[in-house]
């Protein structure tokens, strides 16, 4: 499996890693195809994507002659996404409980339960494909990581009624070509990686932006003026898998985590970050 | 079948770390449970395979060079990931085959591995799971 990568091992660097290739590389490699549009002119973003850099089939890594090291290959064919990955602009409290949680290995992590996680978290995953379903009135995800979906209506307001969620409640709209999901309504406590953990104020605008058949641009603003000082831009390349299909995950079905890790006493895994 | 836990050299650890980047979010932190530092590789047989969500297990039978058998534990992708990794259910590795594996011991020292790399009976090598330090953040915070 090919996954998005910076310089450390974090999961939200690891995920939103923006992959920067030369315009020229790109245009060597050659375009794909125009993007499909619907009856009414939109690009059609309905399809099968996996978080990648390279076109064609499903995109995962070989091993070597070195144990467990990947065989090299080469570079991906994404066409740029621009920005690089910032820092989080975490707030002192936020920052510090952060580390405090890479401290502690993210063992506290609500994805070892199972808990349902927020898209920005689980679209550039590279292990899972998502899938999108499109219709003038609403767009549909599907997610086979963590077997989540959710139904975004295209125009009108945020609901009334609105109970916290941990995936928020989503409204869509066009913005050009490109689909602007805004989601509001999310439970407190969710995980983005990094020891980011959010609150009840968080607001999330994503953007979808199909540039030609194969590629699908992913951008999600995270607002969160409890934790964050700024809005923070995590951004990720999906690309189209014509011959995948979603197959079921059931994460409670043998998941062993929590009995493993009420066995285990802290001090095994607890680290101290360098300079303390 | 012969028990090695072979300490890796220095260079396959610096090779290892480089690439942890390229993992990640998985559904728990590797570091909870395994150790990055604690690398291993086994020659068992296979004795059952639970091909599973949120992620799979082999389980193998190890000889050391007394003669005793240890069964060790050995985790890796879910079900869906290994489906489109190269691997088939009841296929790619049967109850009975030989395997040789390599990945990294659990920190309570217990026959539990995280399995990276699995060499089949008839040579080929596939990945079983991801590299260390999946899930668990860096160091410090950036």
């Amino acid at each position: 499996m090919r996954h998005p990568a910076t310089t450390v091992c974090s999961a939200a660097a690891l995920l939103f890693a923006a992959t920067a290739f030369s315009p020229l590389v790109a245009q060597q490699r050659g375009a794909s195809g125009p993007v499909p549009r619907t009856a009414d002119g939109k690009p059609d973003l309905t399809g099968v994507y996996q978080a990648s850099t390279r076109r064609g089939a499903w995109d995962y890594d070989v091993p070597s002659d070195q144990p467990g090291v990947p065989a090299a290959r080469p570079a991906g064919d994404a066409q740029p996404t621009g920005a690089r990955p910032e820092p989080m602009p975490f707030t002192p409290e936020a920052r510090q409980r952060a580390q405090e949680i890479l401290n502690r290995r993210s063992v506290d992590d609500p994805a070892t339960l199972c808990l349902p996680q927020p898209t920005p978290r689980m679209t550039p995953v590279a292990l899972f494909p998502v899938q999108i379903v499109q219709t003038p009135q609403q767009v549909v995800m599907l997610y086979e990581y963590f077997w989540q979906f959710r139904v975004i209506p295209m125009g009108g307001k945020q609901p009334d009624d609105i109970e916290p969620a941990y995936m928020g409640n989503a409204i869509g709209r066009w913005e050009g070509d490109t689909l602007v999901v805004e989601m509001v309504g999310f439970k407190p406590g969710l995980w983005f990686g990094n020891g980011l953990v959010t609150s009840d104020a968080l607001k999330i605008t994503e953007r979808f932006t199909r540039i030609d058949r194969d590629q699908l641009n992913y951008e999600a603003v995270l607002e969160d003026p409890k934790v964050l000082t700024k809005p923070y831009t995590m951004r990720s390349t999906l690309m189209l898998r014509e011959a995948t299909r979603l197959r079921e995950y059931s994460c409670v079905e043998n998941n062993v985590d929590p009995q493993r890790y009420e066995k285990l006493n802290p001090s095994i895994f607890t680290r101290t970050p360098p300079g303390q | 079948m012969t028990l090695t836990v072979a300490v890796r050299s220095a260079v396959a650890l610096v090779l290892v770390a480089w690439l942890l980047p390229a993992a990640a979010h998985a559904h728990h932190s590797f570091g909870v449970v395994y150790d990055a530092n604690q690398p291993v590789t086994l020659t068992g047989t296979v004795t059952k395979f639970e091909w599973t969500n949120p992620h799979s297990h082999l389980f193998i039978d190890v000889k050391d060079n007394s003669g005793k058998v240890v069964s060790w534990t050995l985790e890796g992708y879910p079900a869906t990931v290994l489906s489109r990794t190269g691997w088939k259910r009841d296929e790619t590795v049967k109850i009975g085959d030989t395997v040789t594996i390599f990945g990294w011991r659990a920190r309570d020292g217990s026959p539990l591995a995280h399995l990276r790399q699995a060499t089949l009976p008839d040579g080929r090598k596939l990945f079983f799971g991801p590299p260390a330090g999946t899930g668990e953040g860096a160091a410090t915070v950036r």
